[in-house]
């Protein structure tokens, strides 16, 4: 008799144990009406395919989804897949709140790219989900209107700064380029190409020393201070975006969004896109993206990787891209899908992405973004000579990483 | 404890609670903290003396910071005090309609920092309204407007502020104004002084205090200026106030509450230190008279 | 005759070019809530312009500045209640008791009203963080429940009262709370309704603390909400000064009906100085 009773409570427990489903939670950014039904059919989708996991979705906002996350690891209640932009991932990896997810992750390493941003000191702490780089946008009928042949696009600095000029010259309300005013962590990503196009690194390749004050970085910064100064068009990022889209301005830098405003808003802009230029083609833009994490204190580690593995599948990737209009999946595969080769835009796109080149993975990268923002705000706001400024960022830089 | 000592600690417990968690334990938590290396991002702290204090007086955002926000404090404090008392004579007297330009000029006073400053933005527009003002006077607004420009953005602001709290402290100068016995301006123009000797000889030197007063309250206030540079600026193009810098430094991307702590502490320090002065040599000049 | 003519003239000449600066801006922020988005804010379309509560009602179907009024007003309304319950009591001791320690409280309000606030923004961040108090009601009442110029204003008014209707009530009997509910709270009646006004306007128009303290959505005010639409980068200007009016509307109409309450709140504080 003991021994059945026994058999019994021994079988109802493992059966429970076995029909328990683990609850694992998942914050993500992308909170628009027009993504976010991808994004809950996708997990709706997984937990189908895994009915021993379930899936708690949190949205976070870009205003102040960074500072949730950082509450939510010093509180220790970060979830367990959490989307990381990737100029965070550095210091939540230094500070031990992501969890190393190498050994998880390197079977599939060669199908995707991003790998290098994600990478601190030797460990992975993060997946690639979303690559994001910034390309040149132009407006085609200004250009005509200006004398350019309508399959011109410009190749160099002094052919961008020509054409710039030449649709100022337009007069009436019209302006060349598109200049962003001093706004965090926006203004400084619009000199980046052009500092990196010019071939300029912020540190020296054996770590030593900073070399932002370069000649070539300090080319690259006068540059971007002429196109500012003789045809710029100030204001944030939307207000240049919206006067780009409305016909009155000929260049600016932005990324794939603005692929989708024109198709939600309906714009007929006759569209350029093309590589940031650099002082010789092609450009080389800047590599950011979303990328997702697991939290060091996260229980559920593997079945936090198994949804990471499922979003990021080249499928779901294809399937989010086409949702949001977004024209760079990490995944290789994805890449290759004939929905990116349908618009010549979409290529520019993967083209760009194929040569872009990222920060450095720091975890004071922070404070790094700040004095060359300041650098660059100094220069073009200020009445600092490029030069000048960009030493002074260099002195704050060496400070800062005691490299003095 | 008697039952009236007890009545009477019940009675005061609000503000015994209020003060000692909401104001002691601060102050004395945020003294604490400025001697360490508190941020949210990291997962504990260290005790690091005075090497915050250390780090301030390198950071040049710091520097510049104070140095904003002391031009701000001696740019708006003498102006909205002297317009201020400007514009409590203009409505002293009585006379048809003076309700109505009393509100008037007060209505400022009373809108939320935000909503003006948000109004502003506007305003200070590359092809706004105030660029086309100045461009009837003769002046040449600056290309992107009064706002994307290092060199008038924190003056533009401090127009704004001059503008929002006039009416204020005209209200302060009127109460003023009527404190003063209308026998001795009788007796002033019986001796044959003229109304700008009975300004300079009764009025002013009677609103002394009330000068003071609104000096110290107003500088106390402008040291402290936050809201107009978080909507308009964000703090760029040189306009950081020192609470900025605290805000800046302490509750964004880094959240280091240690430094923005010990940054805080010196901009107390710096407006206890201004509001001493001010008694001081405000207080001596009275004497001498 | 004719002087003090030209004198009256050239008086309400300059009263009204400094009321047209005072109330331009203003007058121009109700003027753009009312007209359609996109349309031309120069100043010639000021008059031909449209006239449309069509941002109003987007404002509120899908923008929530329902809530934001509504929390906005609610928060305002406790801590008003609040001030004037506890601000009362305490300075009813202060004003009746004498002694060191009751010196030492007041030295204690009188030092508080000294103290910058920025000097809290770390700490009571911190604070609220710990005990999870971030992000919700509390957080925006609790620290304002006591504001200490609530006290300095009835401590004083009080203490000009002599206490003779209390020691009266005292000796016929009645308990102590019986007596500050019904004889000392009515006295107070002028001192109570300028603080309840102070503490209304400060709070409704407060932005710093609101915004540090607060994430979500539905717990903003009014000020930190329009802040918020700002920063969205996706609002027109004409939205934003129909939003911007809905915040400041209360506040005027208020001031209208109790202009005298607030012009002595503010001057009794000047004077006693």
């Amino acid at each position: 008799m003991k021994a059945v009773i026994i058999a019994v409570l021994a079988v109802t427990f493992l059966a429970g144990a076995a029909g328990a489903a683990t609850t694992i939670e998942w914050w993500q950014f992308w909170t628009d009406p027009a993504v976010k039904p991808v994004i809950e059919s996708m997990v709706a989708d997984f937990e189908k395919a895994n009915p021993d996991i379930k899936v708690k979705l949190t949205d976070l906002t870009w205003a102040n989804g960074h500072e949730k996350i950082v509450l939510a690891f010093s509180s220790g209640t970060a979830p367990d897949v959490v989307e990381l932009g990737s100029d965070w991932i550095a210091q939540f990896a230094a500070n031990d709140q992501l969890a190393d997810i190498g050994p998880m992750v390197s079977v599939d390493s060669a199908q995707f790219q991003g790998w290098g941003l994600s990478t601190y000191k030797g460990a992975v702490y993060a997946c690639p989900w979303i690559l994001g780089t910034r390309v040149l946008f132009g407006n085609r009928d200004l250009l005509t209107r200006a004398g350019f042949d309508t399959a011109f696009y410009p190749i160099n600095w002094a052919q961008l700064k020509d054409a710039a000029k030449r649709i100022q010259a337009l007069g009436s309300n019209l302006y060349g380029w598109g200049s962003n005013t001093a706004e965090k962590h926006r203004l400084y990503k619009k000199y980046l190409p052009f500092f990196w196009s010019a071939g300029a690194q912020i540190f020296s390749d054996d770590g030593s020393m900073c070399v932002v004050a370069s000649s070539k970085a300090v080319q690259a910064l006068r540059t971007y201070q002429e196109l500012h100064d003789s045809a710029g068009y100030v204001d944030t990022q939307r207000g240049i975006e919206d006067a780009f889209l409305d016909g009155k301005v000929g260049f600016i830098i932005s990324g794939d969004w603005l692929l989708k405003r024109i198709e939600l808003e309906n714009r007929k802009t006759n569209l350029l896109s093309t590589f940031v230029p650099g002082p010789t083609y092609p450009g080389r833009s800047f590599l950011g993206g979303e990328y997702l994490a697991i939290s060091k204190d996260s229980d559920n580690k593997d079945a936090a990787m198994r949804l990471i593995r499922f979003v990021t599948s080249p499928e779901n990737q294809v399937k989010f891209c086409k949702a949001n209009r977004s024209a760079n999946p990490s995944s290789l595969a994805a890449q290759d899908d004939p929905y990116f080769s349908s618009s010549l835009h979409l290529q520019t796109f993967i083209a760009a992405i194929r040569t872009a080149e990222h920060p450095p993975v720091d975890p004071d990268w922070v404070y790094i973004e700040d004095i060359l923002e300041k650098a660059v705000e100094d220069a073009i706001f200020g009445s600092h000579l490029a030069g000048d400024a960009l030493l002074e960022a260099r002195y704050k830089i060496e400070e800062l990483k005691g490299l003095r | 404890m008697s039952q009236s000592r007890l009545t009477a600690l019940i009675l005061l417990s609000p503000w015994i609670l209020s003060f000692l968690v909401f104001w002691l334990f601060p102050l004395v938590y945020s003294l604490v903290m400025g001697f360490t290396d508190y941020r949210l991002v990291a997962r504990d702290w260290t005790w690091v003396g005075f090497d915050n204090y250390r780090s301030l007086l390198q950071d040049g955002a710091f520097r510049s910071s104070i140095e904003n926000t002391l031009v701000f404090v001696l740019g708006t404090v003498p102006v909205t005090t002297i317009l201020a008392l400007g514009m409590a004579l203009l409505v002293n007297r009585q006379f048809p309609g003076r309700g109505l330009f009393r509100a008037g000029f007060f209505m400022p006073s009373i809108t939320a920092i935000v909503v003006i400053a948000l109004i502003f933005t506007n305003l200070y527009q590359r092809g706004g309204y105030i660029a086309t003002l100045a461009e009837m006077v003769g002046v040449t607004p600056p290309q992107h407007g009064w706002l994307y420009n290092e060199g008038t953005a924190l003056y533009a602001i401090m127009a704004m502020d001059v503008w929002m709290a006039v009416g204020y402290y005209m209200l302060i100068f009127l109460a003023g104004l009527k404190s003063i016995p209308e026998e001795l301006y009788e007796a002033a123009r019986i001796q044959g002084a003229g109304q700008l000797r009975q300004f300079f000889s009764i009025t002013l030197p009677l609103l002394r205090p009330v000068a003071l007063f609104i000096l110290v309250i107003n500088s106390i206030k402008s040291f402290q200026v936050f809201i107009e540079i978080f909507v308009m600026t964000k703090g760029k193009f040189d306009t950081a106030s020192m609470v900025y810098f605290v805000y800046e430094t302490g509750l964004t991307t880094a959240f280091q509450f240690g430094y923005a702590s010990a940054a805080a502490y010196v901009l107390f320090v710096i407006i206890a230190l201004f509001s001493i002065l001010q008694f001081a040599l405000l207080r001596r000049r009275q004497s001498l008279w | 005759m004719v002087r003090t003519i030209i004198r009256a003239a050239g008086r309400y000449l300059v009263l009204g070019v400094v009321l047209v600066i005072m109330l331009f801006p203003l007058a121009w922020m109700f003027r753009v809530a009312f007209m359609s988005p996109g349309s031309s804010i120069a100043l010639g379309s000021l008059f031909t312009g449209d006239f449309t509560l069509g941002n109003f009602t987007d404002l509120f179907v899908s923008g929530s500045i329902g809530r934001y009024l509504f929390n906005s007003a609610f928060v305002a309304a406790v801590v008003t209640l609040g001030n004037i319950i506890f601000c009362f009591m305490v300075a009813y001791v202060l004003a009746r008791r004498a002694g060191f320690w009751m010196k030492a409280f007041f030295a204690t309000v009188v030092l508080v009203l000294m103290i910058p606030a920025h000097i809290l923004i770390v700490p009571l961040y911190v604070l609220m963080l710990k005990t999870r108090m971030y992000d919700t009601y509390w957080a925006l009442i609790l620290p304002w429940l006591v504001y200490p110029i609530g006290i300095f204003l009835v401590k004083q008014y009080l203490e000009a009262i002599p206490p003779s209707m209390e020691e009266a009530a005292r000796i016929d009997g009645a308990g102590e709370a019986r007596i500050l509910l019904t004889v000392v709270m009515p006295l107070c009646k002028p001192a109570l309704a300028v603080l309840a006004i102070q503490a209304f306007f400060t709070n409704w128009n407060s932005f710093l603390f609101p915004f540090i303290f607060v994430s979500r959505e539905e717990l903003r005010t009014l000020p930190v909400g329009l802040a918020h639409y700002q920063g969205q980068q996706a609002i027109d200007w004409q939205h934003l000064m129909a939003g911007s009016a809905v915040a400041v509307l209360p506040i005027l109409v208020l001031f209208v009906f109790l202009q005298r309450q607030i012009v002595s709140g503010i001057t009794a504080g000047g004077i006693k100085q």
